[in-house]
């Protein structure tokens, strides 16, 4: 059978190398593997609680604000610190602007060229595309002129070959299915998205200080708000975070939505590929009544297992029978033994690198073969991520998230069954990004009606100073990071970090087999896939692209007899 | 957020949590302890990159500094000034994709940016932690120098380095 390896998968952040076993262009089987050591749990121990989350905020160049906020969550959650409703709508506002900024550019910059082809936008009719997209959307910028300028742009661009994003596709691809003026408007708008995403992560600058690397605090939020004041959150600023959240309403509802249910009704068939597990995990975020309450989050929390949509199932972090990680596939050793499995209070990080030396032409996929641990909830193999917490919601009976889902379902012709799917993943990212949307305004109203009452109060210094902790402590910070369910554990002794662990969303879905053999999201997701070219992984690509991979990575592919017969390389 | 169109922008890319891949990082701090002219802006950029995109667009000239695995012995500094992605040397971590891609995006939304990259060779399989290693903490200074040298010339006026071609830009009509 030959084994394709892709390595790196490109247009994703960090290292991430895919392995497949193809027989007649079809995936057999497949193996997911983290290049990239992780260990920050190593950098943490006993260092102060409260700095945490600035070192967290480091794991990734995306996902900055999400690590920053499980780690205060965690700390407050083991000390007893119950945060202002303020400084909880200001970290919800921070929460919404990165889902909306990092959906919009997963969509068009990270996943959209899965699916559209640029070349063929090039022979695409101007004056048909601006008919196209003044049927589905009152978005301004839709004349034949305009897209005519666009296209004679992007004439230019790829006939200079010099842009490694134009030239690196699998431009001509059967599988490509969009007529060319579909194309046309959907890489108008990956040019478009470029500006505007710029806009709306000004919020994190004006609320967390600084960007890419905004300013958290345990305890609540390090702004203050004084109406008057130049340097504190002001009216000015008040509401130019007012404007830029309608811009991003504007966005979602008349490009990001029209343009995804477009472009999915060419590609429905993709609504029965790469549904994968059959179990979803979210912990749920957007809290409306605190930290504490999760039964009032704006996303539920909750397991789904079998797809059975009648059932949602308690998490619960803190149970050390719930949430348990593996190494037998995991370049770590436990003091337990390798089939054992370690809940994160008790988590270990030892590095036992035994693979080979790179570069490497195959893992070991019968030892271990990847960085990331196993992550098992009640040793069920779970699926986190959009589709995940649309999925509980719906199934715990949210009207907000039902009446969204259901519309779109609607609008394509398609039974909830089809979201189980690569399509529906990434369905259920845009879907999520217009309920974000709408929410923010909620909370920003709210923000500014509590600041027209007087409450202006944005931290509690309640048990800041070591001097009034426990001696020892430990708790649990969940949150939905964009890609998925997200947590930190912490341990407190004396003031300072034990231990300290992180569960990541891709640790959940790209990590290896667990002791019993059961595959995790990646890897159950592309069995079955047929590739319409072996030498083009593009299907590869569409399905773990639709996961958002916050590893970066390479395809790679071996013939029946093992030999690697083709490497793809994206510079 | 008040700095003016003409300014520069000094941008320290990496990880600091992986070593010597944070080197870049390491420069910027060490820079923001020293007399630097006005109109410079020194930024700690980790691996943001798209989130980095309106930073380098308000600057006139972005000097970045970042490590690469080039082959080269540890500690070996190259200027480069790379105009695209594929310009841009072999890097390891996560931010390999994103910053190069950047490159490519000013072209797509005609504004070419004029970037001097400092590329700090070092050596392959860091381990995690914070600290650098023995021989890059001794040069970190000297880079600074480098940057704050590169800051003075780019300070002058300079004719040439305006005349970076724009590819053919498509403006909205419609409304």
């Amino acid at each position: 059978m030959a084994r394709m390896v892709v390595d790196p998968i490109t247009r994703i952040e960090g290292h991430l190398r895919i392995e497949a076993v193809v027989e007649n262009g079809t995936i057999m089987d497949a193996y997911s593997a983290g290049t990239m050591v992780r260990g920050f749990e190593k950098i943490l121990k006993g260092r102060d609680p409260r700095d945490a989350w600035a070192f967290t905020e480091r794991a990734c160049g995306v996902c900055t604000t999400v690590h920053a906020l499980a780690s205060v969550r965690t700390v407050e959650d083991a000390l007893g610190i119950s945060v202002p409703k303020n400084a909880e709508l200001i970290r919800n506002l921070m929460f919404c602007t990165q889902y909306v900024q990092d959906h919009v550019v997963h969509f068009y910059h990270l996943h959209a060229l899965d699916w559209v082809d640029v070349v063929s936008s090039l022979s695409a009719d101007p004056q048909k595309t601006a008919q196209i997209a003044t049927s589905i959307s009152s978005w301004p910028k839709s004349s034949p002129k305009y897209f005519a300028a666009v296209q004679d742009k992007l004439k230019a661009f790829v006939a200079s070959g010099q842009l490694g994003i134009f030239a690196n596709g699998y431009w001509g691809n059967p599988s490509y299915k969009l007529p060319p003026e579909v194309n046309l408007l959907a890489v108008t708008h990956y040019l478009e998205a470029l500006e505007w995403q710029k806009e709306i992560v000004k919020i994190h600058t004006i609320f967390g200080g600084k960007n890419p690397h905004p300013n958290y605090l345990v305890g609540g939020v390090p702004c203050s708000i004084n109406t008057d004041e130049v340097n504190a959150i002001n009216m000015d600023r008040l509401n130019y975070v007012g404007s830029l959240i309608n811009g991003a309403i504007a966005f979602v509802e008349q490009v990001y939505i029209p343009d995804l249910m477009a472009i999915a009704g060419f590609y429905k068939d993709w609504a029965a590929i790469g549904g994968g597990l059959k179990n979803y995990l979210a912990y749920g975020d957007l809290p409306t009544r605190g930290y504490g309450q999760p039964d009032y989050f704006k996303f539920a929390r909750g397991a789904i297992l079998d797809r059975n949509l009648n059932e949602v199932y308690p998490v619960n972090g803190r149970d050390s029978q719930e949430i348990k990680e593996y190494i037998e596939h995991s370049w770590y050793s436990y003091s337990s033994g390798e089939a054992s499995g370690l809940h994160p209070f008790d988590g270990e990080t030892e590095f036992n690198y035994t693979g080979p030396k790179p570069p490497y032409e195959q893992l070991n996929v019968e030892g271990k073969y990847s960085w990331l641990k196993t992550p098992r909830w009640k040793d069920h193999a779970m699926e986190v991520g959009p589709l995940a917490r649309l999925l509980v919601s719906y199934a715990k009976g949210s009207t907000e998230v039902k009446d969204v889902v259901n519309e779109a379902l609607g609008r394509l012709g398609v039974p909830i069954t089809a979201l189980f799917s690569t399509l529906g993943r990434t369905a259920a990212r845009g879907l999520e990004t217009r309920l974000v949307a709408h929410w923010m305004k909620d909370f920003y109203d709210e923000l500014m009606a509590q600041i027209k009452t007087g409450e202006l109060s944005t931290f509690t210094r309640d048990r800041w100073e070591p001097s009034t902790w426990p001696a020892t402590a430990q708790g649990v910070g969940l949150t939905e990071a964009p890609r998925g369910a997200l947590a930190h554990w912490i341990k407190i002794k004396d003031g300072k970090i034990d231990n300290y662990q992180l569960v990541v969303p891709s640790t959940w879905n790209a990590s290896p087999r667990d002791p019993k053999g059961q595959r995790s999201a990646y890897e159950a997701s592309l069995i079955g896939t047929h590739l319409a070219n072996p030498e083009q992984p593009l299907e590869i690509l569409r399905t773990i692209h639709s996961f958002d991979p916050c590893i970066a990575c390479a395809v790679h592919l071996y013939d029946p007899e093992g030999k690697h017969i083709h490497q793809i390389k994206f510079e | 957020m008040t700095e003016s169109a003409g300014h520069l922008l000094v941008l320290g890319i990496g990880n600091v949590l992986m070593g010597d891949e944070g080197v870049g990082v390491h420069v910027v701090r060490h820079l923001e302890q020293l007399d630097v002219p006005p109109g410079v802006e020194l930024l700690d950029g980790g691996t943001g990159s798209f989130l980095l995109l309106d930073p380098m667009q308000r600057a006139r000239k972005v000097i970045l500094i970042d490590a690469t695995l080039d082959g080269n012995p540890a500690g070996t500094v190259r200027r480069l000034t790379p105009r695209f992605s594929r310009d841009y040397p072999r890097t390891l971590t996560a931010h390999d994709i994103g910053l190069k891609d950047l490159l490519d995006t000013f072209y797509l939304l005609d504004h070419p940016m004029n970037v001097v990259l400092f590329a700090i060779s070092i050596a392959p399989l860091q381990g995690i932690g914070m600290v650098l290693s023995p021989e890059i903490e001794a040069r970190v200074a000297e880079f600074a120098q480098l940057v704050l040298r590169e800051v003075e010339s780019a300070s002058r006026p300079d004719p040439q380095e305006n005349g970076l071609e724009s590819l053919a830009s498509a403006q909205d009509d419609s409304r």
